[in-house]
């Protein structure tokens, strides 16, 4: 890669930014002002020394040998911030989006290249592979045992390819994997308020890498599959879990790829909200009074600035709130759409440059070191991941990340002692359920 | 008022939007024979200029500025000022419109309130202060500003309690609490709408924490702040904890030049320029240190002297700038403010200041768009009144003109400029019915008085109680009794109001009282009135003292009545001892020509001529060479793109067929004498053998359009390879379609040659719009060519930032250069036997990749600056100055934009400063209603308060000629004295104080007059 000299042809030739610019015609790519704006507020702004305006003034520049290659954009996590205070709207991500392409397929990260792959082997769509019977077997297996074990809950349900039920559930693969007993919150959670809810076989897994992949055959196809899955099953809201990318792969791959649906695709926060309102789900922070453990939250990216917006992003800190007291939630800043990134999206988790990712994490891990709170809410799988890792790498434990179904389960006295993987010691009997 | 519907022509005009432009508009029209409606939707005039502490370029007090002219035309008999008022309608056709304005209740009578205030005082009810932009608190009863025109309370009904305790209060009886909407018809011939704009609300940008956080501010509270009449009085201090900031930043393009948030895609043209003036005057504000950054795109410094302004504030005051825009503002717990921002090297930095300001651009207000709405006229995309460049004070609706920032987001004399343009386009279909509608005051003659020993009548006024409650009004009274020549005292409830007025008239005449004192509150609102009473009995105006017991007495020594008693007497004795001396200054009538001389034939010129024709004047147009059209000959459109040939054609035609025009072609100007209202110029005129023939051209005023002209590079291998071009030579190339242009693959410009440099240390202003249009031009022709714009800053102001977003569009790049680091063009030698075969190359650093670039462009357009045109004898002619860059100085680079100091002469195009010629248009129309002032009338009156020199005490020293600030004394070499011409002193009284002879006296002002006064002072009561 040379740094040198820049010599332009008289002759023009198509670049990789004009081929960018067919593919995103709204995307802005030629009205960069070099401001800096993008490059003051991306926390991947140094890395490989690269940041956002530059890369862009690369492309525009036609350097595209340089580019092409370049790690920097598996290090971005497009997360949308440089485009959100960019005053020409530019779309950077979108750029790196189609960066990651110049990249032979085989050649891009291992794990994000591995994780498509599996979700492609079958029709679960899961990033894990885990064949659509092996999850029915699990799930059966996990509610039997919470039938059997937990007083109370012997009529729990957790249906599969139910027909016609309103809400269509995908499930993010970690948990029928790796810890089957954090799927148990959430269906409790949608037995109190009466839900009718269904997971299916088909299409069920609550991910996406191959958009990560910037692989869009991949990302189409899982998207299409779990989209005509609810469909088939004759649902009506298609629910994601608490998982940031996979609400954006299929609420953005929906309308990317121009797959019909009458469905209305939502996140889990937005429902959450609406049944405490509606006095449903009667959570109450009273647990707290006296305990007063400070809670923050993180907004996840896909969900809020690149998906529903500051609207979304202040429901969750009702149902924050309305479960842990108002006195008790403590916000970060910046916040809200313009939040940091954690730096666990964009399949950073699994793109091998760990060094990067933890480099990227230090801005978000300052702002959750300045709540001093020892608990962030975290309702999207990587960023739950992320900030974990950040508390361990920097924090030196001193924070936890907490699902939203947790705590919402916690204040609701319905949290088992087998469900509190990740609650400190502090919470470990906390409004354990009475029996 | 009601008044019947016409469909005749009327003499009456309307101006909606009282700010400094429609006061210059409403001035304008009224003092060239027009009968003025002035309407706005708030309490008083003034607009957003009133709320400004300091304005650049010259850092002159705002309100010190514009107090003047608000007092004008708040007094103005030909002014009819209609605030608290909206238009509803408009019906009718140019020439005869029919208006229907909405008066909304202030629940004050305004003929009645005097302004004392004792309403104020017992107002229980707090309100937020707008007009210190919510930083301070006001009362439900209130007064906008201490200098608001006009001058009476209001009721903000929205936080009365209707208590009733004001109107028990008021001993005026003003208070009118049922008032209602009251609709009036005016008959109006045209109508100017300068309703301004508002400043950009950033409260939607949540990156910017605006409104979370008390010590981030907009730029026009930070006005407030700075400003003496602000609510920290004029102490700088931050909003959260009042501490003394060591540290700010400004943030500019807040609302600006933002499509994604903001939406707004221009340039708000004027808040680089405020930057800069706040954070000089706020280091002038502190004792301690302050460090000022601003963080910027481009640094639009493009107006008259604002790059020597810029130059100052980072190298003399060490303003720090920098080129990043802010992502982010991180409130911290203490108040202060964090900000990371990446430099043009990728580096990251992180700053805390102690506070942030929002240089917040300009919007127009909603109430403007909805009233164009109403009013039929065309907006443009961003809801500004929509113009064409060679109309720019023209609106879509015939008879309905426009100035100021609804025209287009500009500075104030830019404002000022357009207001008088539209006030001459106005009128200009106005001329036949011109003095018409006007008023003219029947005065009784006035008594002579002189052999009469001093007879003085001396009124105390209580102003409610505002002095009565404090001093020992009766005391006064009987103290000014016993003074040496007193014949007549007595006090009043309020010396002002309409009533006593009418008393005071009556014991004038009675008493033959010949000498008046009034002992109230301040000249600077009421002796004017106070004259005029006087006048109206037929005594001189200035047969009259004032004393300020009010603002300069009881109001500060409020706690001490024994001693503010005291001190009222000291100044009544005071005024009473100066009134003694005091003498009738009567004013002379002198005819005025009705004609004005224009000097040069460009665009600038030829508008003025024409402007003035029509106008129904004679005008004498001057050019000194042998054709009409100066630089516009070459230009090929204008930055909207309309075509520049046929209007320049059009105008020439024009001008040579109007009969009241005559040109004088290959004419120089060889002398002037004469003052304003009667100048005698001597033209010669080459004829076509040589010979020389001399012409004398008697004319009221003039208007120099010298113009200007383009720089010749010697830089950039200009003049050694053909394909090296400047901007004029790219508008003859493009028109002749020259294949230099059309087969060109890789084209560069570069900006600023010539411009910004230390021999011309001033932007030329057209060149980054004039680059931006004709690579879009070259574009549409060529869209595979590919276009390098090598630029210092883009300085597309205004609107024109939409050429700029476009070019980027069109895949225009943008390469920054420092200046110590231009690019570098070099040749490289072709075939030695074929001629213009070498090729160009050229080498210039990229500001982000900061990595050398190579291009081998087959055209390079060179952006070269735009120089005054030479004309030293000239300018010494009329004795008007040039800067050290050779442009015309204006009287005031803010109020007075087209006006030279010396009265009756004015200038207008490039002579003044480089500009585009939509601006030429505005500036040529505007001295053209500035000629109006003078020669619309048959005569003039001079005199009053002047300096007089005694010549037998001048020793011709040369004082007065060097401290002038006017210019106005001479030497006459004949009479062997200096000489101050009666008709130009503005009476400031320099000279007199400078004269080391004493043998300049200021009337009314003498040595015996102060002497008087001050004896009085140290003798005791």
């Amino acid at each position: 890669m040379s740094e040198g000299i820049i010599k332009i042809d008289k002759q023009k030739t198509s670049t990789f930014l004009d081929k960018v610019k067919e593919i995103v015609p709204d995307g802005n790519l030629n009205l960069c002002l070099t401001c800096g704006a993008c490059s003051s507020g991306c926390p991947a702004t140094g890395l490989e020394n690269m940041d956002p305006r530059k890369f862009l003034r690369m492309a525009a520049m036609g350097l595209d040998d340089e580019i092409t290659g370049h790690p920097w954009v598996w290090m971005c996590t497009m997360c949308y911030r440089c485009t959100y205070a960019c005053p020409m709207n530019i779309n950077i991500a979108a750029l790196v989006f189609e960066a990651r392409k110049l990249w032979p397929r085989e050649t891009r990260p291992k794990g994000i290249l591995g994780s498509c792959n599996m979700a492609l082997r079958n029709t679960s769509g899961s990033a894990m592979g885990t064949p659509e019977e092996d999850f029915r077997f699990v799930v059966e297996d996990m509610l039997e045992e919470v039938r059997a074990d937990q007083p109370g809950w012997e009529e729990l349900q957790a249906p599969i390819d139910k027909q016609g039920a309103h809400f269509f559930l995908s499930q993010n693969s970690r948990e029928p994997v790796t810890e089957p007993e954090e799927m148990a919150p959430l269906w409790k959670i949608l037995h109190l308020v009466g839900a009718d809810w269904t997971y299916s076989t088909t299409g069920w897994g609550g991910e996406n890498y191959c958009m990560f992949l910037a692989d869009d055959e991949g990302w189409k196809k899982i998207t299409n599959t779990t989209l005509q899955t609810a469909m088939g099953l004759g649902c009506k809201v298609y629910l994601n879990t608490e998982c940031g990318h996979s609400t954006y792969s299929v609420y953005a791959g929906q309308k990317k790829f121009k797959i019909e649906t009458e469905l209305e695709i939502a996140p889990m926060v937005k429902y959450y909200a609406q049944w405490i309102r509606e006095g449903r789900l009667k959570v109450n922070s009273d647990w707290n009074k006296d305990l007063k453990i400070k809670f923050t939250v993180q907004d996840p990216c896909n969900q809020i600035r690149k998906g529903w917006g500051d609207t979304l992003a202040d429901e969750l800190r009702f149902v924050t709130m309305a479960c842990v007291g108002e006195e008790n939630f403590i916000d970060t800043y910046p916040n809200k759409s313009n939040n940091y990134c954690c730096g666990g999206g964009g399949g950073s988790l699994q793109n091998g440059y760990k060094d990067a990712r933890f480099y990227y994490g230090r801005l978000k891990h300052a702002q959750i070191m300045e709540t001093g709170a020892p608990y962030v809410i975290t309702p999207c799988h990587n960023c739950h991941a992320q900030i974990h890792e950040l508390g361990e790498h920097f924090g030196g434990g001193k924070y936890r990340s907490l699902h939203l179904w947790t705590i919402i389960a916690l204040s609701l006295g319905i949290l088992a002692e087998s469900e509190r993987t990740y609650l400190g010691p502090d919470l470990a009997e906390v409004n354990l359920p009475g029996y | 008022m009601n008044l019947q519907k016409t469909t005749e022509k009327t003499g009456s005009v309307m101006v909606v939007g009282a700010g400094v432009a429609g006061i210059q508009a409403s001035l304008d029209m009224a003092n060239a024979g027009y009968f003025v409606h002035l309407v706005d939707n708030s309490t008083s005039v003034g607009g957003l200029m009133a709320q400004l502490d300091k304005t650049f370029p010259t850092n002159d007090c705002a309100m010190c500025v514009i107090s003047p002219f608000l007092v004008e035309v708040g007094r103005h008999l030909n002014i009819n000022i209609i605030s608290n008022s909206e238009v509803e309608s408009l019906e009718g056709q140019a020439g005869a419109f029919h208006a229907t304005v909405r008066n909304d209740p202030r629940y004050i009578d305004i003929e009645k309130c005097t302004a004392c205030g004792q309403c104020r005082q017992i107002c229980p009810v707090t309100a937020i202060n707008e007009f210190d932009c919510g930083l301070d608190l006001r009362k439900a009863i209130y007064i906008k500003y201490p200098q608001a025109v006009p001058l009476a309370y209001a009721i903000d009904r929205s936080a009365c309690i209707g208590c009733g305790l004001c109107e028990k209060a008021c001993l005026a009886e003003a208070i009118s609490y049922a008032d209602t909407p009251r609709r009036t018809v005016l008959n109006v011939g045209a109508v100017i709408l300068s309703m301004g704009s508002s400043v950009y609300d950033p409260s939607g940008l949540d990156t910017l924490a605006y409104g979370r956080h008390p010590n981030i501010v907009t730029s026009l509270e930070f006005e407030r702040i700075l400003s003496a009449s602000g609510p920290y009085k004029g102490h700088l201090m931050r909003p959260y904890d009042r501490e003394i900031p060591e540290k700010i930043a400004w943030l500019q393009c807040v609302g600006s030049r933002d499509i994604n948030r903001a939406g707004h895609g221009y340039c708000s043209s004027v808040c680089c320029m405020y930057a800069i003036k706040q954070t000089m005057i706020a280091k002038e504000h502190v004792s301690t240190p302050l460090d000022a950054a601003v963080f910027y795109m481009d640094m639009r410094t493009y107006g008259k002297d604002f790059d020597k302004y810029y130059t100052r504030a980072k190298d003399e005051k060490h303003v720090r700038f920098i080129r990043s825009r802010i992502h982010t503002i991180e409130p911290l717990k203490n108040g202060d403010l964090n900000i990371r921002y990446v430099l043009e090297s990728g580096d990251v930095q992180e700053e805390t200041f102690n506070m942030v300001v929002l240089s917040a651009g300009l919007s127009p207000p909603p109430s403007a768009i909805a009233l164009a709405g109403r009013l039929g006229i065309d907006l443009n995309a961003y809801h500004y009144a929509q113009t064409a460049d060679i109309r720019p004070v023209n609106t879509s609706r015939e008879g309905i003109y426009v100035c100021g920032a609804f025209q287009g987001p500009k500075d104030i004399p830019q404002s000022v400029m357009e207001a008088s343009a539209a006030a001459a386009s106005a009128t200009e279909t106005l001329a036949d019915v011109r003095w018409t509608q006007t008023k003219v005051r029947e005065l009784p003659a006035e008594v002579d008085f002189s052999g009469q020993k001093p007879r003085i009548g001396v009124f105390v006024c209580n102003c409610g109680i505002n002095i009565g409650g404090v001093a020992d009004v009766p005391a006064i009274r009987e103290y000014a009794r016993s003074l040496p020549h007193v014949i007549h005292v007595e006090d009043n409830l309020f010396t002002c109001s309409q009533d006593t007025q009418e008393k005071i008239k009556q014991v004038l005449v009675e008493k033959g009282i010949n000498r008046v004192v009034v002992a109230s509150c301040s000249p600077r609102t009421h002796e004017p009135l106070f004259q005029e009473t006087l006048r109206e009995a037929g005594l001189n105006k200035y047969l009259f003292e004032m004393a300020n017991i009010r603002d300069q007495n009881t109001w500060v020594h409020m706690a001490s009545p024994a001693k503010a008693t005291a001190k009222a007497k000291d100044l009544v004795r005071m005024a009473v001892a100066k009134a003694a001396y005091i003498e009738p200054l009567p004013q002379v009538m002198l005819d005025v020509t009705n004609s004005v001389l224009v000097v040069g034939g460009g665009v600038a010129g030829m508008e003025a001529a024409l402007g003035v024709a029509r106008q129904g004047y004679q005008a004498w147009l001057v050019e000194r060479g042998h054709q009409l059209g100066g630089m516009a000959r070459q230009l090929r459109s204008t930055w909207q793109g309309e075509p520049v040939a046929p209007y320049l054609s059009d105008l020439i035609d024009a001008v040579h067929r109007h009969e009241h025009i005559q040109i004088f072609m290959e004419t120089q100007v060889v002398h002037v004498t004469g003052t304003i209202g009667n100048f005698t110029t001597t033209l010669v005129t080459q004829d076509d053998e040589g010979k020389e023939k001399s012409t004398v051209i008697p004319h009221g005023a003039a208007i120099l359009a010298t113009g200007g002209h383009e720089y010749a590079p010697t830089e950039y291998q200009y003049g050694a390879h053909p394909s090296v071009m400047t901007h004029l030579e790219f508008d003859v190339a493009a028109t002749k379609q020259d294949n230099r242009l059309l087969s060109a693959k890789l084209a560069v410009f570069i900006q600023c040659v010539g411009s910004r440099s230390a021999e011309r240390p001033y932007c030329s202003r057209v060149c980054c719009t004039h680059s931006l249009k004709s690579a879009l031009w070259l574009k549409t022709i060529n869209p595979d060519v590919q276009i390098f714009i090598l630029y210092r800053d883009i300085r597309a102001y205004g609107f024109r930032e939409s050429l700029y977003q476009k070019a980027r569009e069109a895949g225009v790049q943008f390469i920054r250069f420092e200046s110590e680091n231009p690019p570098v063009v070099s040749l490289t030698p072709g075939d030695p036997s074929e001629p213009n075969s070498s090729r160009l190359s050229l080498t210039v650093t990229d500001h982000i990749l900061q990595r050398p670039i190579i291009l081998n462009p087959d055209l390079v357009v060179l952006a070269s600056a735009i120089l005054p045109n030479e004309n030293k004898k000239l300018f010494e002619a009329f004795k008007v100055p040039a800067n050290a860059d050779g442009f015309l100085v204006e009287a005031h680079a803010k109020l007075r934009p087209v006006d030279f100091a010396s009265e009756g002469l004015f200038l207008a195009g490039l002579a003044h400063y480089p500009k585009t010629i939509d601006e030429s248009i505005a500036q040529a129309k505007a001295a053209v209603s500035r000629t109006m002032n003078i020669v619309s009338k048959t005569a003039i009156m001079v005199g009053s308060v002047i300096a007089v020199v005694n010549p037998e005490r001048c020793a011709v020293c040369l004082t007065c000629v060097r401290t002038c600030p006017y210019g106005i004394p001479r030497i006459d070499p004949e009479k062997g004295h200096a000489v101050i011409a009666a008709v130009e002193c503005h009476g400031c009284g320099v000279c007199a104080s400078e004269c080391p002879g004493k043998a300049i006296a200021l009337k009314h002002f003498t040595d015996e007059q102060i002497n008087a006064k001050t004896d009085a002072l140290f003798q005791a009561a």
